[in-house]
């Protein structure tokens, strides 16, 4: 069993009298370990991984990598959220290599096979010198997951970064982050309300209440359907299954307090 | 139906850039016709209204004869000068308004009050405080403009995306790098915008600041002719910072796409 990686050690959070976070959240991820936080809109699960980048702290309790507390936000853990995903103003280059621009340990030499790297990953070598307005949402997306890499982040923070796309780009990109996060071994917080989504890319989800948030219900997609994600799984009767199970779950909670 | 005759009075509809210059062009053409016929046919006084080829011979004149040129350079001059000034004083304050809730909270009431005041009414305590010089037209011109300008940037400043901000600093950019290299940036668009619009204000302050003991500049070309009673040349020097005004605009328009082309 490997030390856990990150952790959330009884956390709370509350803006003013409103609770967003409450009683207390309790949660240890693993390195490369995909999490999925699922849930209705608005139920706190998006400042949880929030507080994860540093962007919020917690009002009571703390969250730890590696035993060292967040302090801030830090390049070793990277955002990409559903919208203003990427500068306008800069190229995709330019963007993919903004993930670098303040690092100085690396020789602009270094930083120049990377980004050539980095483009190559996500598919849009062929795209550098455009810009985002140019391009798709999806490639938009890309840029924004080939930026965080750059940056080197260890860990992915992404909120909802499919959720403007239409079906076919979604699942695309669904199954390109999971190559992608499998061959960088890379911790991901994803959060969603999309439960084929959460099913498809997680390692394990978290099924969250409405505001407060409150773990209902942890489910370990892993041991259920295996780390390999293919179209065709999507297909597959297990998968059915714990689709259905959860959407219950979900509706359950939903209707629960209405 | 194989195509509609003209979308330009359908709702949003899409003009194609010649019969937008087309229309601009006959628009302009037909005021000025308007504006001619209305004094030949004695509808208006030509003594107190010149019609367009009175005042564009005079135009003419007071180019060859007046200086007019030299006037309009220093009209120029000053009105960059002050809004320069304006410029380089309301973006980094303005920045700091939207940024940091207590900046914005101490500037806010202070600046709606300055805001509101006429300038005209400040004429004679800039007379007190600056004399009847340069100093006085600088200060009236960046007073009519600062203040606004302010509110504009820090507008703008409010309007960029957390998104934008986060993405700095999750990458690893310090305060002062995220502000110059993101939220300057991803504001830039629209503070041309505010820029160009406000510079146009700071012309219209033009003959308040230049009637003031001064003995250059469009305003003073203005306010001298009145006196006389020289209606032509009062319509010349403000048709010259009408046709400033035009084409300062135009070009800052064709500059905003070029600079912005991203967009």
């Amino acid at each position: 069993m490997p030390a856990p990686y990150l952790v959330f050690k009884s956390v709370s959070k509350n803006f003013g009298a409103l609770e967003v976070v409450s009683p207390s959240f309790d949660l240890e991820v693993k390195r490369r370990e995909f999490v999925v936080f699922l849930g209705p809109s608005g139920s706190g699960k998006t400042t949880l991984m929030r507080m994860v980048g540093g962007l919020e702290t917690p009002t009571k309790g703390q969250i730890t990598i590696d035993g060292q507390p967040v302090e801030g936000p830090d390049r070793s853990r990277g955002m990409v959220f559903q919208s203003y995903s990427s500068f306008p103003w800069l190229t995709v280059a330019q963007n993919v290599a903004f993930g670098m621009k303040y690092r100085l340990d690396i020789s602009p030499k270094k930083k120049k096979e990377r980004l050539a790297h980095y483009l190559a990953l996500v598919g849009l070598t062929d795209f550098a010198n455009v810009y985002p307005n140019k391009v798709s949402g999806g490639m938009r997306q890309r840029i924004a997951i080939a930026r965080t890499l750059a940056a080197g982040s260890e860990i992915l923070l992404m909120d909802e970064p499919f959720g403007a796309l239409d079906a076919q780009r979604r699942e695309d990109l669904q199954l390109q982050l999971r190559l992608i996060q499998q061959q960088d071994a890379k911790t991901v917080i994803f959060v969603t309300h999309d439960v084929d989504e959460a099913v498809f890319l997680a390692d394990r989800i978290i099924v969250f209440s409405k505001r407060p948030a409150r773990m209902l219900e942890e489910i370990d997609v892993t041991a259920l359907l295996g780390t390999e994600r293919t179209l065709a799984l999507r297909d597959s009767e297990a998968f059915f299954h714990l689709r259905t199970k959860i959407l219950r779950l979900v509706r359950a909670s939903a209707g629960a307090d209405e | 139906m194989s195509e509609r005759p003209s979308q330009g009075l359908s709702f949003r509809g899409a003009l194609p850039r010649g019969r937008r210059l087309m229309i601009a062009v006959l628009a302009s053409v037909a005021v000025l016709a308007l504006w001619e016929v209305a004094t030949r046919f004695g509808w208006m006084n030509a003594l107190f209204f010149p019609p367009p080829s009175t005042t564009f011979a005079t135009l003419v004149d007071m180019i060859e004869e007046k200086n007019l040129l030299y006037h309009a350079m220093v009209s120029t001059g000053r009105v960059w000068l002050a809004f320069g000034l304006s410029v380089v004083m309301a973006i980094p304050l303005g920045m700091a308004m939207s940024s940091f809730p207590a900046v914005g909270a101490a500037l806010e009431p202070i600046v709606d009050f300055i805001r509101y005041l006429p300038v005209p009414a400040l004429v004679p305590l800039s007379i007190i405080w600056f004399g009847v010089g340069e100093e006085t037209k600088i200060f009236l011109l960046w007073l009519g403009t600062f203040f606004q300008l302010l509110l504009l940037v820090a507008d703008d400043m409010r309007r960029v995306p957390q998104e934008y901000i986060e993405i700095a600093y999750t990458v690893g950019a310090r305060p002062t790098q995220m502000l110059s290299d993101v939220a300057f940036r991803a504001m830039l668009p629209s503070l041309f915008d505010n820029l160009r619009v406000t510079l146009g204000w700071c012309w219209t302050y033009l003959i308040i600041a230049e009637i003031v003991a001064a003995d250059s500049g469009l305003g003073f070309v203005i306010w001298a002719a009145r006196r006389y009673m020289n209606t032509s040349e009062v319509m010349a020097g403000v048709v010259a910072i009408g046709l400033i005004g035009l084409f300062t605009d135009q070009a800052l328009r064709v500059l905003h796409k070029f600079m912005f082309r991203y967009l």
